[in-house]
This record gives C-alpha cells, sequence and structure tokens, in this order.
C-alpha cells in the first residue's frame, strides 16, 4: 500500500519532466523510503534541500541534458541562444551607453562635465555610492558575455547575476530616498529583460550542456559589430534615441541579418536560433512600447515619437517572422 | 572533475552499487563530508552515463520496489585513476613542502627600511 510520504515524494518527483520519470522514477522512490520506517512515513515530509535539487534536476532536463529527447534537446538549444544573444546585447549596450555619455561630457566643456557628475552626487554621498554602482555594475555584462563564450560558466553567471543587480534599485529607491521612478512599466520591463537575461544563462549553459558558441564570427568581432551599430544608431539620430533605441535598432540590423544568412543555407539547424530571437525581439518589443507608454498623447517631438513606433513596428514585424520562419524549421526537423 | 563525481566513481571502484548503496558508500568515504541529495546524485550519474563512464549492471526488484547497480567501465576506471594520482601527487607536494619548511631554520624578520614614507615626509 502506498503510505503519504511515498505519495509526497511522487508528488515532487512530478517537477520532473516524462521521459525521466519514466526512467528514473521508482529507483528514486525506492532510495527516498529506504531507511525511513514504515511506521513513520504518514508523518514525514520530503526536506526542502531535497525538493530544491529536485526541481533543479528537473530544469536541466528539461533544458538538454545528457540523453534527452529531440524536443528538450531543442528547448534547451534555443533557451542558450536567447541567453547568448541577450547578454550580447545588454553587454554591448552597456559599453556603448557609457561610453557615449562619458564622450558627450567630457567634450562639451566643464558646465556638461559638471552635469554628469550631479547625476551622481545630487543626492547626497550615500547614495552617490549607489549611483556609483548602478553605474559600473552594468559593464559586468561584457564579462559575463566572453567568460560564457570561453567556458568559464561560474564567470558568467556571477557576472550577469551583479550585472542585472541595477534594475532592482528603481524599485527599492523609492523606499530609501525621495526618488521615484519615471515609469513603472518602463522600470519592470527593463529589470523583466535583465533577470531573464541572467537567469537563462544560469539555467541553461549548465555544466552538461554544449560549450556556447555565436552560429557566425568571432566573440570579440560579434560584440564590436553589435557596439558599432548601436553607437551609429545613436549618433545619427540622437533625438530618437532614448535608452531602449540602441539595442531595439541593433537586434532588427542582427536578426535581418540572421534571417538573409539562413536564406543561403540548405539545412533546417538553424530552427533554435530564430525560436531564440523571437523570443528576443519579443522582449525588446515589450520593453520598447513600455518606454513609448508614457509619452502618448504628450508634446514630444514628432522624431522621437515617430522613431519609436516605427521601431515597434519593426520589432513586431521581424517577431513575426523568425516565428514563423522557427516554426517551420521546427516542423521540417522532425 | 568535481568532488561529487569523484566520490560517486569511488564508490563504484570496488563493486556495482545501487542507488541508495551510492549515497551511503559516498557519505562514509568522506567522512561525512559530502552528501549528496537524490537530485545531485542522478545529475552526476546521467552526466558519467552519459560520458560513458558507468553503465546499468543489473537491475533487482525487492519488496516490489526497483534496484538498479550500476558498475564502473573501463574508461571509468581510467579516468578515477587518473584523477586519483593527479590528487596523491598534489598532497606529495603539499607534504613535501610542509617538511621543507618544518626542517628549514628560521629565518630572521627583516625590519621595515626606514626612510622619507611615500609622500616623502619622515613619519
Amino acid at each position: 500500500m502506498t503510505t503519504l510520504l511515498e505519495s509526497r515524494y511522487r508528488m515532487v518527483l512530478r517537477l520532473l519532466p516524462a521521459y525521466y520519470r519514466r526512467e528514473r522514477e521508482e529507483e528514486m522512490v525506492e532510495i527516498y523510503l529506504w531507511d525511513v520506517d514504515r511506521e513513520t512515513q504518514d508523518q514525514s515530509r520530503p526536506t526542502l534541500g531535497e525538493v530544491a535539487s529536485i526541481a533543479a534536476l528537473a530544469l536541466r532536463t528539461r533544458l538538454g541534458a545528457a540523453g534527452a529527447p529531440r524536443p528538450y534537446d531543442r528547448l534547451g538549444a534555443a533557451v542558450r541562444l536567447f541567453a547568448l544573444f541577450a547578454v550580447l546585447l545588454q553587454a554591448a549596450s552597456a559599453v556603448v551607453d557609457r561610453v557615449l555619455g562619458l564622450t558627450w561630457a567630457t567634450t562639451h566643456g566643464p558646465a556638461q562635465w559638471d552635469m554628469y557628475l550631479s547625476g551622481f552626487t545630487v543626492r547626497g554621498p550615500a547614495l552617490a555610492v549607489v549611483e556609483i554602482t548602478v553605474w559600473t555594475l552594468p559593464l559586468l555584462w561584457t564579462a559575463a558575455y566572453f567568460a560564457l563564450l570561453h567556458g568559464r560558466l561560474r564567470l558568467a553567471r556571477a557576472a550577469a547575476l551583479l550585472a542585472a543587480l541595477p534594475t532592482l534599485w528603481p524599485f527599492l529607491a523609492p523606499l530609501v530616498s525621495t526618488w521615484f521612478p519615471p515609469s513603472t512599466a518602463f522600470t519592470t520591463t527593463t529589470a523583466l529583460f535583465a533577470w531573464l537575461t541572467a537567469l537563462t544563462l544560469c539555467a541553461a549553459h549548465h555544466r552538461d550542456a554544449p560549450p556556447a558558441s555565436l552560429p557566425v564570427g568571432t566573440p570579440g568581432l560579434a560584440f564590436a559589430a553589435c557596439s558599432v551599430v548601436m553607437g551609429a544608431s545613436v549618433v545619427l539620430l540622437p533625438l530618437a534615441a532614448d535608452t531602449v533605441w540602441a539595442p531595439a535598432t541593433c537586434f532588427a540590423v542582427g536578426a535581418l541579418g540572421w534571417l538573409l544568412w539562413r536564406a543561403r543555407r540548405d539545412d533546417r539547424g538553424t530552427a533554435c536560433g530564430a525560436i531564440a530571437l523571437a523570443a528576443l525581439g519579443l522582449l525588446l518589443l515589450t520593453v520598447r512600447v513600455a518606454a513609448l507608454y508614457p509619452w502618448l498623447g504628450t508634446p514630444v517631438p514628432a522624431l522621437v515619437l515617430g522613431g519609436a513606433l516605427v521601431q515597434a513596428g519593426v520589432l513586431s514585424l521581424l517577431v513575426a517572422v523568425l516565428a514563423v520562419v522557427g516554426g517551420r524549421d521546427l516542423a521540417a526537423a522532425r | 572533475m568535481t568532488q561529487a563525481t569523484f566520490f560517486v566513481l569511488t564508490a563504484l571502484a570496488d563493486q556495482p552499487r545501487h542507488g541508495y548503496g551510492i549515497l551511503r558508500e559516498v557519505e562514509d568515504l568522506s567522512g561525512g563530508e559530502v552528501r549528496l541529495r537524490v537530485g545531485t546524485l542522478y545529475g552526476v550519474l546521467d552526466r558519467l552515463t552519459a560520458d560513458a563512464l558507468i553503465v546499468l549492471d543489473r537491475e533487482e526488484v525487492q519488496q516490489g520496489r526497483l534496484r538498479r547497480y550500476y558498475r564502473l567501465t573501463d574508461d571509468g576506471m581510467r579516468a578515477l585513476t587518473a584523477e586519483a594520482e593527479r590528487m596523491a601527487a598534489g598532497a606529495s607536494a603539499a607534504q613535501r613542502r610542509i617538511a621543507e619548511g618544518r626542517r628549514a631554520p628560521e629565518r630572521p624578520v627583516t625590519p621595515p627600511a626606514t626612510g622619507p614614507g611615500l609622500a616623502g615626509g619622515l613619519a
């Protein structure tokens, strides 16, 4: 007869994918119940540590662990590519944003430099430390990107988690200062973008996963190309450049380039790339709309509004095309 | 090779064992330092199986429950031997250095150089 404890363990094991449970559930239950007295089984429960270890195994087996069936293998590949592309965008965006900001501040006279510095110091010395940390930590996206592509997974994970931390500051700031974030929707979607990037990197690039690699080009070249596209997009249309402008433009150029590159290939091994880019595009579109929303109905320059609307349209179109291409490639690869 | 992987391979070095046997053996071998959870154990077993370092030896059904016994392959034994030799070499080097340190006469402590400080003063 099944005891209550056995039922509880089987309930926890339902976190695992069906293919894994078919293979392992019975022997795992045997281990759990080995030295537990049958008389006391109804008073016992799985510990938090046991549940956590099964949850970690469940995540790993769903994201392409060794011997996983093809659907999980493909899901894992798509999530790994999503994390890689997202880290690349975050890394280039953080560097370009700071380089352009510093260039502007140091080439427009002492008044501009003072104004730039006052962004850190205006709220007092304690918050200045926070502002400097918020300015500095996103640069760790670059460390995460290169560490990931050089197989230094632990460093990549730590750097990505630290780099994502500043996106939480707008939620904490109102509790400890008089500063309020300009838009809840924007800060929420920005934090979502950063944390999805960091968490998918941590979950999908596990020790058993294939090493991270770009579909085309070298890590340095891809980073430089993204930085140049982002920098150029801001320099050419400075009035339209809000915080989403550069990464969204870079994504649009990159996704278009990827679609052209894919069109010249005969194999359908690129399905995961299309799905990963579609997911990344959808996330960027959400951030784009959240950044645009507070300005609707207010008197803003036509270039700002027009640029953001055109960008949102291009992103929507690209997401739709990538989703269709990815779906077709997946169907063809079955 | 991670600590968990090393101890799982070591637990299987002398005879095939089932999951619970591996957990207990790892705990004994490590003097209670390493206590694997079931999720962690199966992550390690999956990886070792994929790398062909262990294989399924046999299955038994005891009181209606399934027990799977795993054993080392030749590649697994080679990997474990190599890791054990690497660790032994590291331990020997450390012991040699400790012994040399004990034999060497105590060196006199060099007093800090007197002179102008970094700022140019005499303080």
